[in-house]
């Protein structure tokens, strides 16, 4: 076999006194997929960052095509053939897909002649490429995000990369989305191009990549061939030990009715006619693809856009939350999607955002009672196991698992009767969702009513006691925990043929 | 285990490095001049920084929610000649010509309040506007020439006379500086306040107040400003239209200089004083060391600039270092 397209050997790197890289070997070939798995934490970022040069190695060698490429800087990187797709596209919104490309691939002075048919000719070529017919006069604001990724590989290809790092990029995206890229990554995988693949989804693993290499603490524990793997291994290679039960069972059968909603929507938000029970010590998973009403459901029910229609019913009682505030006092609590700009201020300490949702049972008065405050962090910190510098560390400073924890903790500290989860685990590493799905089922175990919106299949299938189907703004279907993943596809995407798939 | 990112302390607060600074400016002052250092000039400097200390005080709950207030100054001259005419024309006792202006005053700042959270407009053009408002509105009450005068000597000891062995106005500014530093850092509205400078959206989400509380800083700016008139016309004994012409901006120099972020949540009350005894101090002692009064203002730029490049430089330098590690060896 000829010499791999990327080798690293012994790369070692320190923050700090953080050792985030201890010697990982690893090596890429033409026309592989190369799955590259770990725990936030474990060192992908950090060895990514080494190969697109935006990081220099302490230690280790680097060769690109069998010839020793030294330390690697962001230009050096891409003049030879290296790009990485991020998860957020970092494209200009406000110019066309053609003028995107031509910024990064078009050289020459800043006085010299456009032609434009030749630059919309080479876009429109890049596109096909990647398999996605699009205009190249649009502008990138209109696309949707799997579509600016597609233009982000189109780039990287025009760029004449033979060596594409893609940094989860189905985190955000649908069932069906992921599909089409997938398709995409195996046609670059065909054209010759190695493909370094991150990803928190196993499934994503077993269905695309050739090789998979997994990082824990810093080292790589092994490189092996994808065929032949299975899932617990796979799992117990990550974690470095046996998960045994992914998806904790429920302990008790659900309670009363804590919550009833009927008829409810809000027209501008597309939400209309939803209609379901949530019980005392139930999970019930909203599943759907994006874009079905999931979120804004929640955000009716938070106070965030109040409802124009229908009714919610909490412990029979009519309720009409008009603001967050309002919400939470009648007994609602939201895990929002976007965690660092909604769920947990980064830059206030763990502890002050776990307080920030309780200052009035807190600190009746309104005076600060800092003993309080850390008690309840420290408190949350060992019940949720919540990693960190101490309960005055900045909530930014922690891993997104960690962070998802204590926004956890800013609701459970409010003594919530129903609690909106909405992508709970998204961008959380393998180890921290384990434990965040059992911290779910604990609370549920206590009488907690919860509503899971997740797009993790397996995770919305597996945790939830009953999974409501939202389609096009309303609740289609309700399912049995349990049901067949083919199931819920086929309600959440309207037909039955997609399901056989 | 995920490595624990390393939060990179600064060696020096900056409320310390600010300190040092005062402290640096009154030995020099003391060597350059004669009369600095003397009882009489410190009660001085004091009357003198009572007024843009009050406002850079309130200004501090303004800024730490990622807002500002640029009427500050002109709602000191609306509220002078608001409390000049209510004395002489509406025949009010001074003290309760005092009271009602501190309403007035607050009743501005709801102005400010009500557009900002109510209408969800920026507070820098609403407070732009207010700021040409409030001054109209003086000069017109004046009609631009009208000056108050001859107040009583009971209301001129406010601003001109000693209680308890320091000047009257120092007593209510350190009660004023207090209060504000014990909301600012002691209860859950200072803490929400931060919450709302640092992330907006994140405070709406944690089901915060969050109009109510953008409403009160704003009327509780216009108080205060209100306040600092009534001391204003005290020190001075009379009460004009363009009295605290340029105050707001002093204010405001004084709260970045004092390590307040402009961008909110980041901040101190003790820091925003240290930050008004450098501009006072360097204001009076340039006087005393015999220096044209430009100097002041070119060194008052220089000193803001210093502080605020002391603050990012250490980080920008770290960060470069860390970015020229040593090549692998091979």
């Amino acid at each position: 076999m000829s010499a791999p397209l990327l080798e690293l050997r012994r790369l070692t790197k320190s923050f700090g006194g953080a050792r985030a890289l201890r010697g990982v070997d690893f090596d890429l070939r033409a026309g592989e997929v190369h799955a590259l798995l770990g725990e936030n934490g474990a060192g992908k970022s950090t060895l990514i960052r080494i190969v697109t040069g935006a990081h220099r190695p302490d230690g280790g060698t680097i060769t690109v095509d069998g010839r020793p490429a030294g330390p690697l800087d962001p230009r050096t990187a891409q003049r030879l053939g290296i790009a990485c797709i991020y998860q957020q596209p970092a494209l200009f919104p406000d110019l066309s897909i053609a003028e995107n490309l031509a910024l990064r691939l078009e050289t020459g002075g800043p006085l010299r002649r456009l032609d434009w048919p030749a630059r919309h000719r080479r876009a429109t070529t890049l596109l096909a490429r990647v398999g996605a017919p699009l205009d190249p006069r649009r502008e990138v604001r209109d696309l949707s995000m799997p579509e600016q990724q597609l233009v982000e590989i189109a780039c990287a290809l025009g760029a004449g990369a033979r060596i594409v790092i893609m940094d989860e990029p189905t985190a955000a995206l649908t069932q069906t989305e992921q599909t089409r890229l997938h398709g995409v990554v195996r046609e670059l995988r065909a054209q010759g191009t190695g493909v370094i693949y991150i990803t928190h989804r196993l499934e994503e693993i077993f269905a695309l990549a050739d090789r998979v290499t997994v990082l824990r603490d810093g080292e790589s524990v092994g490189t092996r061939p994808a065929a032949g793997l299975t899932e617990p291994e796979l799992i117990r290679l990550m974690v470095g030990r046996e998960v045994a039960q992914p998806y904790p069972p429920a302990e008790h059968p659900p309670g009363d009715a804590v919550l009833r909603v009927r008829g409810l929507g809000r027209r501008d938000a597309g939400v209309r006619d939803v209609s379901f029970d949530l019980h005392a010590g139930e999970i019930l998973g909203l599943a759907g693809l994006v874009g079905a009403g999931r979120t804004e459901l929640a955000r009716i029910l938070f106070g965030l856009t109040p409802a124009d229609a229908g009714t919610i019913e909490l412990r029979g009682r009519i309720v009409r939350p008009r603001s967050p505030r309002e919400a939470v006092q009648l007994g609602f609590a939201y895990v929002p999607e976007d965690r660092r700009r909604h769920g947990v201020i980064l830059d206030l300490p763990l502890a002050h955002n776990a307080s920030l949702a309780s200052h009035r049972r807190l600190f009746p008065g309104g005076w600060l009672r800092p003993a309080a405050e850390r008690r309840l962090a420290e408190d949350f910190i060992r019940d949720l196991g919540i990693r960190c510098g101490g309960p005055f560390a900045p909530a930014g400073s922690l891993s997104g698992g960690n962070q998802q924890k204590v926004a956890l903790a800013r609701w459970l500290a409010t003594g919530p009767q129903v609690l909106l989860l909405d992508e709970p685990t998204q961008g959380v590493d393998i180890g921290a969702k384990a434990e965040i799905h059992r911290l779910i089922r604990g609370l549920a175990g206590q009488g907690l009513a919860v509503l899971l919106i997740s797009s993790d299949l397996p995770e919305v299938i597996g945790m939830s006691d009953r999974i409501g189907v939202m389609r096009g703004g309303t609740l289609t279907t309700l399912l049995p925990g349990g049901a067949a993943p083919d199931a819920v596809m086929a309600a959440a995407l309207g037909r039955a043929t997609e399901a056989a798939r | 285990m995920s490595p624990s990112p390393t939060v990179p302390r600064p060696a020096l607060r900056h409320e310390t490095v600010l300190l040092a600074v005062v402290v640096l400016e009154w030995l020099c002052f003391h060597a350059l001049g004669p009369r600095f250092g003397t009882l009489e000039n410190s009660f001085d400097l004091l009357r003198h920084s009572a007024e843009i200390g009050l406002l850079a005080l309130a200004m501090t709950p303004v800024i730490l929610t990622g807002g500002i207030d640029l009427s500050v100054g002109s709602l000191l001259g609306l509220c002078a000649v608001l409390f000049g005419k209510l004395w002489r024309d509406a025949g009010l006792d001074p003290a309760a010509a005092a009271g009602c202006t501190l309403v007035l005053g607050a009743l501005a700042g709801g102005l400010n309040a009500t557009l900002i959270a109510g209408l969800r407009l920026p507070p820098l053009i609403v407070t732009l506007g207010t700021y040409s408002l409030f001054r109209g509105l003086a000069e017109a009450i004046t009609r631009g020439a009208d000056t108050f005068t001859n107040f009583p000597s009971a209301f001129l000891f406010l601003g001109q006379e000693r209680w308890l062995g320091l000047p009257t106005q120092a007593w209510l500014f350190a009660a004023v500086a207090i209060a504000v530093w014990l909301l600012v850092h002691r209860t859950t509205f200072g803490r929400a306040c931060r919450a709302q400078g640092f992330a907006p959206e994140g405070a709406r989400y944690a089901g915060l107040p969050a109009g109510r509380q953008l409403a009160a800083v704003y009327v509780l700016s216009g108080t205060i400003a209100a306040l600092a008139a009534v001391i204003y016309t005290a020190r001075l004994g009379q009460a004009r239209a363009d009295a605290g012409t340029g105050y707001e901006l002093l204010a405001i120099t004084a709260v970045v200089l004092g390590g307040t972020s402009i961008f909110g949540g980041r901040g101190s009350v003790h820091g925003t004083l240290l930050g008004v005894a450098a501009l006072a101090i360097l204001n009076n002692g340039l006087v005393h060391a015999r220096q044209p009064r430009e100097v002041a203002g070119l060194l008052t730029g220089a000193l803001l600039l210093l502080a605020l490049a002391a603050g990012t430089g250490p980080k920008l330098w770290a960060a470069r270092r860390a970015r020229a590690t040593p090549p692998p060896s091979p």
